[in-house]
């Protein structure tokens, strides 16, 4: 029984935004980035804080798990997400898909 | 030899190549085959880190192996370092097997490990294909679709061929699958002369076969077992019996253990040198045991304490540590067990430094009441039996940590950084 589970996308933004912060140490030479994978097997969306810094190995570090393959809630955590960090995002396995509500490309 | 006396079925035994990596691989849409994936623990008691998994493709472009130290892991920005999240993959398992359930009764599906599992096929496996082959070949498409994961698959007569057609034959196959036969046993398994690489001998067991002047598989099958288990005891006639593909053990049939145990150890975080601080840990852990003890309403007649030096200080008196164990009047009241720990270690430790710490109890017996000692206060031990009861039900209602001994707050305890731990290492974000 699957039932319908309400995700509030202002929750969800917080918990990775409060996350991603704590990786977040700003550092020299060092790129961060969000990845946003849409996984086709655990049909989730699933968060990554990825880190790169020169000559070193890459990191990447789970931050959350959207339960769901609705686009319009993740467009919605996004757009709540993009209100709290500047950090670029990375939209992994979407295809060329746009965004239902704004009706832009996802990339 | 003659087999016909020997159970004839089919079993396969499945394992996920590189399973945690492969996993963190699909949560990140990447193949698991071709991506470059460590995971990697930095609990505290791995020092620097420990890599958990390395994907296939690490394993071979930069010879990372598991268990391999974080600074063995060369600085490459090629590779890709992930944290483990133990209980992911533990739902991961569940899934594979209740795919596995639609292939094999209930009854016929014997999970071995985190990523392996053993399917008793004799009664299903012809309805599903025409050949244990294709029966295979379709479980591994089927979990490929679904999860995404590869697995690689051994079949054999019986349980033990099954697993050496994995270790030995499948892992190193294009398809992925391996298989064995009594009959076509000899000519795979006995040209084999690292005995280590075989299932069940580990390097001490092949030095010991060495020193008999067995270095193939094919010179053990030709020993002469009775010699042999004169020689190593049962575990001569289970290694003659292995070199001869033989595996007698019915799943269905699992023995209880003779003599149950109860036991945790751990690894510390750093070398630890004061009295005080190890005895914050023996009495965690000590604690610990005892609760598990007490959910299974048993009592310990025998309390074991076991003690690993670090490094430093294997090198002042040449041992590696010291093993005890001391017999009780049984008892699960963890104050007395907490207490004979301490006076074991107040015994024999000589100040060295150490880093890791085991605890047993066995000889169990059921507990039955109380037994009152003559010679203590009646009322303070029914008090003490009652106290143990209401801490158990505090943590069973509001977790490991809703009440802890103050002692672990002290320097040295290492109890709270390990409640949120599975099987030692990081569980994953606990509100996905």
């Amino acid at each position: 029984m699957g039932g319908i589970v309400l995700i509030d996308p202002k929750q969800e933004a917080d918990l990775i935004y409060r996350r991603l912060s704590a990786l977040f140490t700003a550092q020299w030479h060092c790129q961060y980035r969000i990845d946003v994978v849409n996984d086709h097997y655990g049909q989730t969306f699933n968060f990554f804080m990825d880190i790169k810094r020169q000559h070193h190995r890459e990191r990447s570090i789970p931050l959350h798990t959207l339960r769901t393959t609705d686009l319009v809630t993740l467009e919605r955590v996004i757009t709540e997400l993009r209100q709290q960090t500047q950090l670029s995002l990375n939209f992994v396995s979407f295809g060329r898909t746009r965004w239902p509500l704004s009706q832009r490309w996802i990339h | 030899m003659d087999y016909r006396h020997e159970p004839h079925g089919l079993f396969f035994m499945i394992d996920n190549k590189s399973f945690y990596a492969s996993v963190e691989s699909v949560a990140r849409q990447l193949n698991p085959l071709r991506s470059v994936i460590v995971v990697m623990s930095e609990a505290d008691n791995t020092g620097s880190g420990l890599v958990l998994a390395a994907s296939p493709m690490a394993k071979k472009l930069f010879g990372i192996s598991n268990v391999s130290r974080q600074y063995e892991v060369p600085d490459d920005p090629r590779i890709l370092v992930v944290p483990p999240r133990m209980n992911l993959y533990i739902q991961e398992n569940l899934k594979i097997n209740k795919i596995f359930r639609e292939y094999v009764a209930d009854n016929d599906l014997f999970p071995y490990s985190i990523d392996e599992s053993i399917l008793d096929m004799t009664k299903s496996c012809r309805l599903f294909g025409k050949t244990p082959e294709e029966v295979a070949r379709r479980i591994q498409l089927r979990i490929r679709h679904e999860m995404g994961l590869y697995t690689t698959v051994g079949i054999g007569e019986n349980p033990v061929q099954a697993k050496l057609a994995l270790d030995l034959q499948a892992k190193h196959d294009h398809e992925l699958i391996g298989r064995l036969t009594y009959e076509s046993f000899p000519e795979a398994i006995w040209p084999i002369t690292d005995l280590t690489s075989v299932w069940s001998i580990g390097r001490r067991t092949a030095a010991h076969l060495n020193r008999l002047g067995i270095h193939s598989m094919r010179e053990l099958a030709m020993v002469d077992p009775y010699e042999l288990q004169a020689e190593m005891g049962l575990i001569g006639a289970q290694l003659f019996a292995l070199a001869w593909g033989i595996d007698r053990s019915q799943l269905h049939q699992l023995r209880p253990a003779k003599e149950k145990s109860w036991s945790n150890s751990q690894v510390l975080p750093r070398d630890y040198r004061s009295q005080q601080e190890i005895e914050v840990v023996i009495r965690e852990i000590g604690l610990q045991v005892t609760a598990r003890m007490r959910h299974h309403h048993q009592q310990a007649g025998c309390v074991s304490l076991g003690i690993g030096f670090a490094r430093a200080g294997e090198a002042e008196d040449g041992r590696s540590g010291f093993h005890h164990s001391c017999r009780i009047e049984p008892t699960d009241n963890a104050q007395l067990i907490a207490a004979t720990l301490l006076r074991l270690f107040r015994q024999h430790w000589e100040g060295q430094a150490i880093r890791n710490i085991s605890v047993g109890v066995s000889r169990l017996n059921r507990s039955q009441g109380l037994q009152l000692d003559i010679f203590q206060d009646p009322q303070r031990q029914l008090k003490n039996e009652r106290f143990d009861r209401v801490i158990d039900e505090l943590r069973d209602r509001f977790g490991k940590t809703a009440v802890i001994p103050a002692s672990s707050l002290l320097p040295g305890g290492t109890m709270l950084s390990r409640a949120a731990l599975v099987g030692g290492h990081n569980g994953g974000n606990s509100f996905d």
